[in-house]
């Protein structure tokens, strides 16, 4: 991911009791700095800043270096995450096969660009190389459902579909 | 020993060397970029390539690669030129070249390889960073641009100073040196960073654009500022000290400093610098010549010959020893008077009674070395760092290096309470010495202490009833305490004292005196007592007998005699009473009352301000001598500069005066370095050639015993918090306040309150606070935070304005409330 400057980083008030309770269960455990990190992203979704200020105070581990870890690693995300993150493969197979388009239609139809997010929280997009099912190209997913042989029209079907999707 | 040949040289090494070490230890130079001898091998740049026989068919980096006996090693072969010019093709790939407006341009490692290595075309093109260059704080400039990723800054800001502002951020070509968030640097500034950097990449602002690296002329000499006694690289052009220069090869502590002696030099060139004598003429300061200051100063001390009883002399601890004896002299033999003193007494009672009392000696029987030979270091309060942050680095070394075993006691948590294993005991305020009589109670108790140390009956007597309660600490903590400390095989006890430490005091001295006698701790390498006195020339100060002897007053007595009218005389070499002694209404009326008041020293203090004759002194920078740091090093102080304005050293000062009023006198200080030789024992045979660069630690033959010391009751005031003082981690004295560095970070006083108390009081971190005391109120800035315990407030004592002395009067603890204003 990209690392966020300071300024990005929304200010938040966030209930920390349930990376207290990661922290508790992993506090023991030598090398525990990363299922740590992993047990707060998948309990909030993203890592918050004061879950770090809080890591790092636990541990006893530098700030900085949680941060050098985060950003080292694709799996972990410093800003809110959409409820549904939407990929669209620009590897190879599918920058022949037309994915470019694919990519700009839904810029125009959500308004957000790469690796960002809807206000409303609902989408994330991204963009990434190979997924694997160049035979399928072009390709998007969103969270785990695949969409082979994507066209503008899929775009808007998908769009459709999962904003009649609950958010929880 | 493992034996090898390096370009055809046979050499014999430590089998933990690397190859790197073996080629320096037989006189060859392997180029680096990474590597750095404090720090951990990183193997980073490959510029350090070299060939081995026994691994032919690719490059070895000799920093990182063990040598093995036999190994047949070639440092300079065609193909080791090809690739390190590749590797400082690449480097320069993205490094701008914009070496004549950098400030490392003459000091840096990339531009002296690539000249050594005729690097002047590039293969390859690529865009240059762009990242944006961090100047929000005013002492060190980021520019990542330059940054060739050797992690050193990193490495050092974790390994040595435990702050770990840095690390690398991002992944692949986006990855970069950053910090937490990628934010601006807010971190203890100690510039160690900036010293390792060998690109430009980290630099010095206050330095920025002052001076090329070569027109600067190179000093060595030693921080004015904390008793540590780093030795330091002055830079110095046209008459101005414009930088300190880092030298790896200065000093125990490997030419590392703290953001004083790195970042606070500028006081020398304040334009706040005294410039010319002053005499008090119609109730004001004026201008006059020496001719004139001078013989108004010593008509006044030969009156005083008559009634020396009046006559009274306060000196700074920041003097040279040269000064300091000179002024001893001066007072005791010539005038006539044994009230001289130095830090209001208590700050140096510690060694002047207590040391005296414990081990027959007013020094430490430790010294700075010994604190990485420990195997258990036992720091009385985690203030240590504040005071003297480069032995706090030192204890880092060994704490996180040799795995050597910290405890602190302390009355508030502080950076050294986070390192790896460290286990901190916090106790109430001020109970210090009955926390230390039951650790000796406990020791007694557990069967553990050594047979047949003097005075064990009248110890145990007088430690019978000193139970950890009385110290407010757990049975269990005191026991494992007293335990671990008698078991390990050396231990060694840091205490710091100071003036903003009443409570470090004679007695606290030997009460952890006497735990290290009790528990065999004494006499043997890596055990003891390291006091550390708190300014540069603390022990010095005590070395030349600048305290009273006899019947004569102590400072506080002769504040008391200012006061009174007995004291009518008062001669101040560079002390500031008016801040830094205790009540400062009382200083003040008293200073006011003395008929006759001179000042030496470098500004117009508050106590200079209230003088009849004020003489400009000269900084440590502007004259030669000797300091002795804490530890008893003994070493050389080098003129870097010519005086300031009509500036005097007060060598100079002091010997004017002696011979006026017909004394001795000198034709220079080495020369009073020669009688402190032939006078002062434990410096005998010392000569200042002979202390070359490295000082020399002097010796002492300890008579140690056990001195039973007596624990004051704390009596905690309800619905008060206690204040405890202290040093601020970015000061020292009152003097860095000039250095623009110090006050640029920690600019004003302040209260530090914990959370809990902070949000009772619906106090918030940068509010204006009132704290009053029996004996007065100043308002300063909250601090909100972890460090303190509840109950409890800490403020650091360097102020001039909202100065801490106007509400303490010298107890250890002050009752007080606070108040938002
Ligand atoms: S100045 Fe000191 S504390 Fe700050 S980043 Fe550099 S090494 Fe670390
Ligand atoms: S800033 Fe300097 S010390 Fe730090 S990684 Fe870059 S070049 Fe190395
Ligand atoms: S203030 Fe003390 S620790 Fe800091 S550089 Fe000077 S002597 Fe060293
Ligand atoms: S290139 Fe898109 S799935 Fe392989
Ligand atoms: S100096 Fe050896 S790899 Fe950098």
């Amino acid at each position: 991911m990209s690392n966020a400057p300071a300024e990005e980083i929304p200010a938040e008030e966030i209930d920390l009791t349930e990376a207290n309770e990661v922290i508790d269960k992993y506090l023991k455990l030598p090398g525990n700095l990363m299922p740590v990190l992993q047990g707060i992203q998948d309990a909030y979704g993203y890592v918050p800043k004061p879950t770090i200020d809080l890591v790092a105070e636990r541990l006893n581990v530098y700030p900085s270096q949680i941060y050098g870890v985060l950003t080292f690693y694709a799996q972990f995300h410093l800003k809110p995450r959409g409820r549904f993150i939407i990929r669209v493969c620009v590897g190879t197979a599918c920058h022949v096969q037309g994915a470019e388009r694919i990519t700009e239609t839904f810029f125009g139809r959500l308004g957000i660009g790469h690796a960002e997010t809807t206000p409303d929280l609902r989408y994330t997009f991204e963009k990434v190389a190979c997924l694997g099912a160049c035979g399928m190209a072009p390709l998007a997913m969103v969270n785990d459902d695949t969409f082979g042989k994507m066209t503008v029209q899929k775009v808007d079907e998908i769009i459709e579909t999962y904003n009649a999707r609950p958010m929880k | 020993m493992v034996n090898l040949t390096i370009n055809g040289k046979q050499v014999a090494v430590e089998k933990d060397a690397t190859i790197y070490d073996a080629a320096k230890a037989c006189g060859i130079k392997i180029p680096i970029l990474c590597h750095d001898k404090k720090l951990h091998p990183f193997g980073g740049c490959r510029m350090c390539l070299v060939e081995v026989e026994q691994m032919k068919g690719r490059l070895i980096p000799a920093c990182t690669t063990p040598v093995t006996e036999g190994m047949i090693v070639q440092t300079t072969t065609d193909e080791i030129v090809k690739a390190r010019k590749l590797v400082l093709e690449l480097l320069l790939l993205k490094h701008p070249i914009d070496c004549p407006v950098c400030d490392a341009a003459g000091d840096c490692d990339l531009q002296n390889l690539t000249y050594e290595y005729k690097v002047n075309m590039n293969r390859f093109v690529d865009e240059k960073f762009n990242h944006e260059i961090d100047y929000e704080n005013p002492l060190i400039e980021r520019d990542m641009n330059r940054c060739i990723h050797c992690g050193k800054c990193a490495r050092i800001c974790d390994e040595i100073v435990s702050y770990g502002a840095y690390t690398f951020i991002n992944r692949g070509i986006e990855a970069k040196m950053g910090t937490e968030f990628d934010g601006p640097l807010n971190c203890e500034f100690c510039g160690s960073c900036v010293s390792v950097c060998p690109v430009g990449a980290l630099n010095s602002r206050p330095f920025k654009f002052k001076a090329r690296w070569w027109a600067l002329q190179k000093t060595k000499s030693v921080c004015s500022y904390c008793g540590t006694g780093c030795q330091l690289t002055l830079g110095t052009k046209d008459g101005k000290v414009l930088t300190t220069i880092y030298d790896e090869n200065q000093g125990f502590h490997n030419g590392q400093l703290c953001t004083r002696g790195r970042f606070g030099y500028q006081f020398v060139n304040s334009d706040k610098r005294l410039t010319a004598p002053l005499i008090r003429k119609n109730g004001k300061l004026q201008e006059a010549t020496w001719e004139e200051a001078l013989a108004e100063v010593t008509s006044r001390l030969a009156a005083g010959k008559s009634d020396p009883a009046s006559v009274a002399a306060l000196a700074t601890p920041r003097l040279t020893n040269e000064e300091l004896f000179l002024f001893g002299k001066l007072f005791r033999g010539t005038v006539g008077t044994d009230n001289i003193d130095h830090s209001a007494g208590y700050a140096h009672e510690a060694l002047t009674k207590g040391a005296v009392a414990s081990f027959g000696v007013a020094a430490s029987p430790a010294e700075i070395a010994d604190v990485q030979k420990s195997n258990l270091l036992l720091v009385v309060k985690s203030d240590a760092y504040e005071t003297h942050p480069v032995i706090g680095f030192e204890i880092n070394l060994g704490v996180k290096r040799k795995g050597i075993a910290l405890r602190i006691v302390s009355d508030k948590k502080g950076k050294l309470t986070r390192l790896p294993g460290a286990k901190t005991t916090v106790h109430a305020p001020g109970n210090e010495v009955a926390l230390f009589n039951a650790l000796c109670k406990s020791v007694i108790d557990q069967g553990l202490a050594v047979e047949g140390v003097a005075g064990l009956d009248a110890l145990k007597a007088a430690v019978a009833d000193a139970t950890a309660e009385k110290a407010g600490v757990s049975a269990e903590e005191i026991a494992a305490i007293a335990k671990e400390f008698a078991s390990a095989e050396k231990a060694l006890i840091i205490l710091p004292i100071g003036q903003g430490y009443p409570g470090h005091n004679a007695a606290l001295a030997n009460a952890a005196a006497n735990l290290a006698i009790l528990t065999g701790q004494v006499g043997k390498e890596g055990a003891g007592l390291l006091i550390m006195g708190e300014k540069n020339n603390s022990q010095g100060a005590v070395d030349m007998g600048i305290y009273p002897k006899g019947t004569g007053l102590n400072a506080a007595a002769i504040i008391d005699g200012c006061a009174n009218g007995n004291v009518k005389t008062l001669f101040v070499a560079g002390e500031n009473p008016v801040v830094s002694y205790p009540n400062r209404a009382k200083v003040e009326k008293a200073l006011e009352n003395v008929e006759f008041m001179v000042v030496s020293d470098l500004f117009l203090t508050e106590t200079a301000a209230l003088a009849d004759v004020v003489l400009p002194a000269c900084s440590f920078a502007e004259k030669s001598g000797t300091f002795t740091s804490l530890g008893r090093r003994v070493q050389n102080v080098r003129k870097a500069i010519p005086a300031i304005g009509l500036a005097k050293s007060d060598f100079e000062i002091l010997n004017a005066i002696s011979q006026a009023l017909g004394g001795a006198r000198y034709n220079n200080q080495g020369e009073v370095f020669t009688e402190i030789a032939a006078s002062v024992p434990a410096y005998k045979g010392l000569t200042q050639a002979g202390l070359k660069d490295e000082g020399a630690v002097y010796p002492v033959a300890l008579a140690a015993k056990l001195v039973p010391a007596a624990a004051k009751a704390a009596a905690p005031a309800a619905g008060k918090l206690a204040l405890v003082t202290g040093s601020a981690l970015y000061h020292c004295g009152t003097m860095s306040r000039f250095g623009e560095g110090p006050m640029y970070v920690c600019p004003d006083a302040y209260a530090e309150l914990n959370v809990a108390d902070a949000a009772a009081l619906k106090v918030e971190e940068g509010d204006q606070v009132t704290v009053t005391s029996g004996t007065g109120a100043v308002q300063v800035v909250a601090k909100v935070g972890k460090r303190v315990p509840q109950g409890v407030v800490f403020s650091p004592y360097h102020f001039g304005e909202g100065s801490v002395n106007t509400i303490t009067d010298g107890a250890e603890v002050t009752y007080v409330s606070v108040a938002k204003k």
